[in-house]
């Protein structure tokens, strides 16, 4: 059943010659789980809040959306209140009330229903999320999983029919992200929730959903049933780029097959048309000869109060000059902790940190961070303090210090408004501005499309050979496989493994990339899609023409 | 045992108000009867003891200290009273001056403990629930700003963190640590009106405004919260009745009276004892409930 038309639709935001949405038509059935991708900046954002009536922004709007055969300006402020959910991409943010059983019952209380139906419908969502643990806690105690999940929940107290989410995942980690995703595709799938959702991280919504919407500039570029229409863009590179890895291998080979979605049928789809005669690539001799070590942790505990547990506990690595050191590891294993204690803004309770050979505590106030060292924190929004992208840099940067890529075109934009990646690439210019020897990135590519997260790499690439040194801790294994020297391990506050990226996720049987996962016992030590590419078409002969 | 917090808000807030009204009037030098503040301070003792058990332990000694205090200072500056006990610098230290300090202390302390007692079993939530039964749409902004203050704090401190491992805030002075804040402060500001954006979109989108609001809370109001509700509010009346008809009155000066014995004041007396011990009570009650809950299993 045809739950949602969109008729001919063309949307310009106030002072814009552009239309940000021009002529887009489609439909949506009961039940169907859409994915909409597309680079940033193409108007997913945009087209979202159209298909919800409280939220169209500003600007000229013609042509028709329908709910259920009605178009949705006749229908009451209370149906579409009720019937089209809406999720956007901060959690924090969206949260009202300060209790969790409070914000659930926020929007039935909008509605003016009675207490004892509020009880029943909050009750019975709290038991479908499973989240009684923490129905009486205040939020601010809450993960960001934890508050995306919740404000899932009181959306869907209220009954929708249709659920539309604006990047929902962008600020979560990649546990958190998947747990997200998979409660979707539990309420898609139980309740034939209809489910519109834009994505960057296309690894793991491609497989639940059956229908991919791709935008492009405005336009409609494809629309249909997802391995269908992933198979029509194979030669698209922008779109390729951001697809799962699967996905990925396939389109660089011409096969009239049908497209991988998961690994799984990619290992199928490797292992049926490509045999391995040749089982590994020839890897240049990792970099052996001894640097100079220019962070050097020995044997360092920390932890924030006497009562707590041990955060860091005789945690002992070097970073060598010039190398782009990545660390992995799951939540709360002390990842960040160990960057602030590297960057002097906590103190260990017993060990050393040197920094370039001197005892971190050796250095004077602020000595530390004029050519030294400086700290990326993770919520980069916390770097900017002025109201334009130009007042920004003028304000650290000084005029002989030359940035690796150019921000000159954003000049008078507010550092809030500019894209993910463009505001991680603008904090990035402060921090650089010190001049440091050793940058410490807290999770650079968080939120990031596949093209920024790209370019956030050749530019650190860039840098290393230019001899700063880089350490960054990140959740983004294939961005480690890719980019990094080194990686390591961070498991309970300390390292527990360390080494090259085809070697170390070699090593790794779950916590590897998706590459790796396909490949293991097929190929040794494949673990990016371009390696991947390299060693099938080796062994294409054999196997399919 | 907690068993007067699970008690309907609404009746904790009418048991404190009665329990600290009639404790406020201790504090008129007409009503200031001994008996009463015994009641008063012994039961709002035990109320806060029952509760907390050993915990916070070194605050009943600060506020020893005070009660010590508050009783010594009326004698060195009140001379009324015929019962001389010494001489300083040719002023008199009389009884009656003291036991009016220790009388006055004793109401000031008890009150102090009903306070206690009372802002620890009036949460926030239970203080949003009582004000949303009256208006809905004020106790949206409280519970607003109850989440949102601590944001703030929370978002400054991290601006604070970044911008120093950037190396662009500094502590070492006080006019850079000026310099600093006001440029933290300026971009914070921001921050919440940017804030304010998405939270109101997530209001709009989940219908706020559309109809009158109605006000959903955890609790329910049960047949044990009528009773103590009902106990208090014929309780308070009785005591009121007592205290305004005069019948407990006493006096310090010049000469200590008796208490009086009339049946109203033994009545109000009663009354004014049962009110002080029925949160200790209930949690007896309670206590002794689930022993013999448990030694039947």
């Amino acid at each position: 059943m045809e739950i949602l038309k969109i008729e001919n639709l063309t949307f310009s935001y106030p002072l814009c010659e552009e239309k940000a949405i021009e002529s887009i038509s489609f439909s949506v059935d009961r039940g169907d789980f859409v994915t909409v991708c597309g680079p940033t900046g193409c108007g997913k954002s945009t087209l979202m809040r159209l298909l919800k009536k409280e939220l169209i922004p500003l600007g000229e709007m013609s042509g028709k959306v329908y709910y259920k055969g009605r178009d949705v300006q006749t229908l009451s402020e209370k149906e579409t209140a009720c019937s089209i959910g809406f999720v956007a991409q901060r959690p924090e943010e969206q949260i009202v009330t300060d209790k969790v059983w409070h914000e659930l019952a926020f929007g039935l209380e909008n509605m003016g229903m009675p207490q004892d139906v509020i009880r029943r419908r909050v009750s019975e969502m709290t038991c479908y999320f499973g989240i009684e643990d923490w129905f009486e806690k205040s939020v601010a105690e809450l993960s960001g999983g934890q508050k995306q999940l919740l404000n899932l929940a009181s959306v869907m107290v209220m009954q929708p029919d249709i659920l539309i989410l604006d990047e929902p995942t962008a600020q979560l980690d990649p546990i958190a992200a998947s747990d997200f995703i998979s409660t979707l595709s539990k309420l898609n799938r139980d309740l034939s929730l209809t489910v519109i959702i834009t994505e960057h991280r296309l690894e793991e919504i491609i497989p639940v959903s059956n229908k991919l919407f791709a935008m492009e500039s405005g336009k409609m570029l494809k629309y249909g049933e997802t391995r269908e229409t992933v198979k029509a863009l194979r030669n698209n590179a922008v779109f390729m780029q951001g697809m799962p890895a699967a996905v990925r291998i396939f389109s660089s080979f011409d096969l009239s097959l049908p497209c991988p979605l998961t690994a799984r049928e990619g290992r199928e789809f490797i292992e049926k048309n490509f045999d391995n005669r040749v089982s590994e690539l020839e890897t240049p001799l990792s970099n052996t000869e001894k640097k100079d070590a220019v962070l050097e942790f020995s044997d360092v505990y920390f932890k924030y109060s006497k009562e707590m547990p041990d955060v860091l506990r005789g945690l002992d690595f070097k970073v060598y000059k010039g190398e782009i050191f990545c660390i992995l590891g799951g939540n709360g294993s002390g990842k960040s902790t160990c960057l602030s204690v590297a960057a002097g803004l906590r103190r260990q309770y017993s060990g050393t940190v040197r920094v370039l050979g001197k005892k971190i505590k050796d250095y004077k106030k602020n000595e530390l961070y004029r050519g030294c060292i400086s700290l990326l924190p993770q919520d980069v929004q916390t770097v900017f303090l002025k109201n334009t992208v130009k007042e920004e840099l003028e304000d650290v940067v000084s005029k002989d210090h030359t940035l690796p890529y150019d921000l000159s075109e954003l000049n008078d934009r507010h550092p809030y408004d500019i894209s993910g990646g463009q505001q991680q690439l603008l904090a990035l210019a402060k921090v650089l501005s010190s001049a440091p020897q050793i940058l410490l990135l807290d999770e650079p590519t968080k939120g990031l499309d596949a093209y920024a997260k790209k370019e956030i790499g050749v530019i650190l690439q860039k840098l290393a050979q230019t001899g700063l040194t880089v350490v960054c801790v990140t959740h983004d294994v294939e961005f480690a496989a890719e980019w990094a020297d080194r990686c390591a391990m961070f498991f309970r506050g300390e390292i527990t493994s360390c080494g090259i990226p085809s070697e170390f996720f070699a090593g790794n049987n779950f916590y590897t990339t998706a590459v790796n996962r396909m490949t293991s016992n097929y190929y040794k030590n494949i673990t990016t899609v371009s390696d991947a590419v390299k060693i099938m078409r080796l062994n294409m002969n054999g196997g399919a023409e | 045992m907690k068993a007067f917090d699970n008690y309907n808000p609404i009746t904790i807030f009418i048991y404190f108000a009665s329990v600290i009204t009639i404790g406020m009037f201790c504090l008129n030098p007409v009503t200031m009867n001994p008996l009463i503040l015994f009641l008063s301070l012994s039961g709002a003792l035990t109320t806060y003891i029952i509760r907390n058990r050993m915990s916070g332990v070194k605050s009943h000694f600060f506020f020893l200290g005070m009660f010590i205090l508050l009783a010594v200072i009326n004698p060195l500056f009140n001379h009324n009273g015929v019962t001389v006990l010494l001489i300083i610098n040719n002023n008199p230290i009389t009884l009656e001056a003291l036991l009016y300090g220790t009388a006055s202390a004793a109401a000031i302390i008890s009150v102090i403990y009903w306070f206690r007692s009372f802002s620890q079993i009036m949460t926030s939530d239970k203080l949003l629930y009582i004000l949303g039964n009256i208006s809905p749409k004020f106790a949206l902004i409280l519970s607003m700003t109850l989440r949102y203050v601590p944001l703030f704090e929370n978002q400054t401190q991290k601006v604070i963190q970044a911008q120093r491992g950037l190396g662009l805030y500094s502590d070492t002075d006080f006019m850079s640590r000026v310099r600093g804040g006001t440029r933290v402060f300026s971009v914070m500001v921001t921050w919440a009106l940017e804030n304010g954006v998405v939270t109101s979109d997530s209001m709009t989108a989940r219908g706020y405004g559309i109809t009158k609001r109605t006000f959903f809370s955890i609790f329910k109001f049960r047949k044990k919260d009528i009773a103590v509700t009902v106990a208090s509010l014929i309780l308070f009346a009785i005591i009121l009745t007592g205290v305004i008809s005069g019948a407990i009155n006493f006096r310090f000066y010049p000469e200590i009276s008796h208490a009086q014995t009339t049946a109203v004041s033994v009545i109000t007396y009663i009354a004014y004892g049962l009110l002080t011990f029925l949160p200790a009570a209930i949690e007896t009650e309670e206590e002794i409930k689930w022993k013999y809950l448990k030694s039947k299993i």
